[in-house]
């Protein structure tokens, strides 16, 4: 699995000394060379946009992607006029050149799992493409949150972001304390609606104190955010609690709690019979850092429920939300939107 | 069993067969002659309802052979293709064995009886030695045989055979035409035989079809009609009939 | 060819016939969660004799009730559909090289069940659609390209056009789909036995079952379809109306297969051609033994592919990974040649 790589170098103009722009390693392993400052910025990729939503900068969006366009459950409600935002890239991948070129953006983000291929596209348009992703680690999401926060010139804001973020973890981590490893319930997540198609690397989980049965499955090198697993592995692993890939709208769910307790070849799956079996976010075409926190937060209180009976999951989330985006209401909508009614029933 | 060709008509590309009215004599050998192109390729093949044919232009024994079945038309005629060329390397016993198929339901498989037919019709031909050989290991003399003896195996009371002697040497070329002789006569078969050698046709005929260019011009026993003048006519060349040791000799 | 050799044919078509049944005896060991043969054998005994320890013991019911067997059965079914139905195809268009993938069919079939699942969801059987679509490629491939004597060459171009055709089709579908349902598609465009559970072998083992049986009782039939169009008519043989059985039978068996494990094309053409090396060209031996070591191969490469990782790996991949091989040896062996 890819650790989130930036390695940053200034290079100064010769002339005047200034700082003009900025090697990037891309999580493709490509050496970039973008502006220090961007403008304008065709965000492909939902979990840039959303940092970009929370950095204040939505103004130097000149393009979105079908996903955050089409799909997002929370984009519309947050900034109301990215409806309008062009749309530029389709469901299989393909982007429209021609428009990209009509909007002339300084940078355009990716994800590094998109078929399109980065090169191609920069080499075409002799614009900098920057493949991103957080991959499911909090690292790789606050390395982001503070480019992008160069990049628009509020580092200010960028760094009050991360340090709240931090903070939350802190908290949790502290309120949770140190743990043995059997003290940890074994997690295994089934994603992307699927039974068998788990992430390797999930932060939340581990951050929230349990422990991702499937962390061991691939090494860190290969880089790739998924493994397809056959059924008998999850038997196997006997995980003591299931979480399903919630994100997805409750009548499209594939993969229901119902589904899976109702799965007699998991009969003897701890999680089933102690009906461990829920929903959380999930990616949602990577992640929203203020969903990712909260997230975090439900899955402490799951794993350890003693250490976190305090714990207000409907006002925690909206603090968290208004905090990232100014608005209220917006974890409501959420909650709303996928059902989630065990998130907010205490 | 009698067969009789009433307003025969096949067209195809340039080419069109029409035979308004013969007919066949049973238990006898009537052996097709003409130039390339003249039809008797297509002739024999409407006579086997290979091709699709008009209906009532073939009668056998009254029963219009367009509206038969299948199996019961393979029961009636067999059909020997001059050349055959089979994707799969069958062994000789069950190439043979395929002449069965108009005795058995498609799902069937095939009998002790059928079997039995299959190697008699092999012994018939002398080949039943190279039963369990395959069909590619044989000489085009004696694939030819393993033709016949498939149509043998189906029992058929008319045989129809196309040019069975093209390219054989004049040993195998004998001995198929014996063989054919031997079916008239001692199994009763009626049998039609397209053939390219004139001398052998006289030989072996006991009626003799001229055909150019889609119809029959001539027919009759060899001895009556086998003359230079018809022979001209029909090839469009110069050509001399000699009698040779009793024998007919074209001269061209 | 002498008694001798008769006799180590009756040896070899003896194995060959007993190896689905040992095998899959065998497989029911192989998996990600280690059940050793004695528990296999004690699990499956418990069914009559109830086990002390029944809370024990469930993970192993479930797994091989469940999961192995279910999965074990399907991969049998796949491998004897795709062999049984490539052999049916060769000796009707009269060519070793013909199978079901080059003809369309499982392009079509594949698109059909895509085109089901999308629309009418999990719940309305894709087999239907898969059957109806795998027909319109196939009929289209007869009807473009003239009849089934026709050059091989005109065939295979026909074939390639009209798979093409279904794939972009299926591109179709797939971008119109919503992207939670083009999740659950995933898997199964792969070509993946991981989904095999009773309820989709419910509808596709009975289909595959169905065609199978008919392909093994024309199995004589199809030696005297592998002849010409003329010779077959002369010798009784209602064309059109045979014809049309072991396309519609072949399709069956293909269309059924592919609706749950997506394209798997490698099978139809190899196993026939080991077949035939090993037992002649005669079908009524060609096509059980097709079916037969269809089962086995497809056993073997899905016990590969459960027992090496603990990943789901395309079982498309492996089948051409045991086939291929296996093939390059036999031919070396045997030197001898199908035509």
């Amino acid at each position: 699995m890819f650790f989130t790589v930036l390695s940053l170098g200034l290079f100064p103009d010769s002339a005047t000394g200034q700082k003009q722009e900025f090697l990037l390693k891309d999580q493709l392993q490509r050496s970039i060379v973008i502006p220090a400052r961007a403008e304008h910025i065709l965000s492909l990729q939902p979990e840039i946009t959303r940092l970009l939503l929370a950095l204040g900068a939505a103004d130097r969006l000149v393009g979105v992607d079908y996903f955050i366009h089409r799909n997002d459950h929370l984009f519309k409600l947050i900034h109301p006029a990215g409806a309008d935002l062009p749309v530029v890239s389709q469901p299989d991948g393909s982007v429209n050149k021609e428009m990209i070129a009509r909007l002339a953006p300084d940078l355009i983000f990716l994800s590094p799992t998109e078929q399109q291929v980065p090169d191609a596209i920069e080499r075409s348009l002799g614009i900098p493409v920057a493949a991103l992703a957080s991959m499911g680690r909090f690292s790789g999401l606050l390395e982001e949150l503070e480019l992008v926060g160069r990049l628009v010139g509020k580092e200010e804001r960028a760094r009050e972001l991360v340090h709240y973020f931090r903070e939350k973890v802190r908290v949790i981590s502290e309120t949770i304390g140190a743990l043995e490893e059997t003290e940890r319930p074994k997690t295994y997540l089934a994603f992307w609606s699927s039974l068998i198609r788990t992430p390797v690397f999930y932060d939340p989980v581990t951050v929230a104190g349990g422990q991702n049965v499937a962390d061991r499955l691939l090494p860190s090198r290969l880089g790739t955010a998924s493994a397809v697993i056959n059924l008998e592995q999850i038997i196997k692993w006997n995980p003591d609690v299931i979480l399903i890939h919630g994100s997805y709208p409750p009548r499209e769910r594939r993969v229901t709690v119902e589904g899976i307790l109702a799965d007699r070849r998991l009969g003897s799956v701890r999680a089933i019979k102690d009906r461990q079996v829920h929903y959380t976010l999930g990616f949602w075409y990577w992640w929203d850092p203020a969903g990712v926190l909260v997230e975090t937060l439900y899955l402490a209180r799951l794993f350890h429920p003693e250490k976190f009976s305090a714990l207000d999951l409907g006002r925690e989330g909206e603090a968290i939300y208004e905090k990232f985006y100014g608005r209220t209401g917006i974890f409501r909508a959420l909650m709303k939107i996928l059902e989630f009614d065990e998130w907010t029933s205490k | 069993m009698s067969i009789r060709v009433k307003d025969l008509v096949f067209s195809h590309k340039n080419f069109s067969l029409e035979v308004s009215d013969f007919s066949f004599d049973s238990g006898k050998v009537t052996v097709i002659v003409g130039p390339n192109g003249a039809g008797k390729t297509t002739f024999l093949k409407c006579l086997g309802a290979v091709l699709s044919i008009p209906k009532n232009a073939v009668m056998i024994d009254g029963q219009d052979l367009a509206v038969l079945k299948a199996r019961e038309r393979a029961r009636l005629i067999s059909y020997v293709p001059q050349e055959q060329d089979s994707a799969f390397n069958y062994s000789v016993g069950d190439f043979v064995l395929m002449g069965r198929a108009g005795y058995l339901s498609p799902f069937a498989l095939p009998s002790k009886q059928d079997f039995a037919a299959a190697n008699e019709a092999l012994d018939y031909v002398g080949l039943r030695r190279f039963a369990e050989r395959s069909i590619g290991e044989l000489s085009s003399g004696e694939r030819r045989l393993v033709l016949i003896a498939r149509a043998l195996a189906q029992n058929s009371d008319i045989l129809l055979m196309d040019e069975p002697t093209t390219f054989l040497d004049p040993k195998h070329e004998t001995e198929v035409l014996n063989l054919v002789r031997k079916l008239a006569g001692e199994r009763k078969k009626t049998i039609l035989v397209a053939l390219h050698s004139l001398e052998m046709a006289v030989v072996y005929s006991d009626v003799l079809v001229f055909m150019k260019q889609g119809k029959i011009v001539a027919s009759g026993p060899p001895a009556e009609i086998f003359e230079a003048r018809l022979l001209e006519n029909v090839y469009e060349m110069k050509i001399r009939v000699i009698d040779w040791d009793g024998r007919k000799v074209v001269i061209r | 060819m002498s008694g001798q050799a008769n006799s180590r044919q009756k040896i070899l078509t003896i194995v060959i016939l007993s190896l689905p049944f040992i095998l899959f005896l065998f497989s029911l060991a192989i998996g990600t969660y280690d059940i050793s043969p004695g528990k296999v054998i004690r699990t499956i005994a418990s069914v009559w004799h109830p086990h002390s320890r029944q809370d024990l013991i469930a993970p192993y019911r479930d797994i091989l009730f469940r999961i192995r067997i279910p999965r074990l059965l399907l991969a049998m079914a796949i491998g004897a559909a795709l062999s049984v139905s490539g052999a049916s195809l060769q000796a009707l268009f009269k060519n070793p090289l013909v199978n079901e993938y080059i003809l369309g069919i499982s392009s079509g079939a594949a698109f059909g069940a895509a085109l089901s699942l999308v629309f009418l969801g999990r719940a309305f059987p894709p087999q239907i659609a898969a059957f109806f679509f795998a027909l319109l490629a196939v009929g289209a491939v007869l009807l473009i390209s003239g009849r089934t004597e026709s050059h091989f060459i005109s065939l295979l171009l026909t074939g390639i056009i009209v798979t093409a055709f279904f794939s972009a089709l299926l591109s179709l579908v797939e971008f119109f789909a919503s992207p939670y349902v083009l999740q659950s598609l995933f898997f199964w465009l792969m070509g993946s036995l991981s989904l095999a559970s009773w309820k989709d072998l419910s509808i596709s083992l009975p289909l595959i079952g169905v065609g199978l049986s008919v392909l093994l009782l024309l199995r004589w039939r199809l030696n005297v379809l592998s002849l010409s169009d003329e010779e077959a008519r002369s010798l009784g043989i209602h064309l059109r109306r045979e014809k049309l059985l072991v396309i519609g039978a072949a399709t069956l068996v293909t269309a059924a297969g592919t609706s749950v494990v997506g394209i798997i094309g490698w099978i139809g053409f190899i196993i026939p051609h080991l077949v035939r090396l090993m037992f002649g060209v005669d079908n009524r031996r060609v096509i059980p033994m097709s079916a037969v070591m269809g089962a086995s191969v497809m056993l073997v490469a899905d016990d590969l592919i459960r027992g090496l990782s603990s990943f789901e790996i395309p079982i498309g991949i492996f089948t051409s990974l045991v086939g291929i091989p296996l093939f390059l040896l036999l031919l070396k062996k045997t030197k001898k040649v199908w035509l």
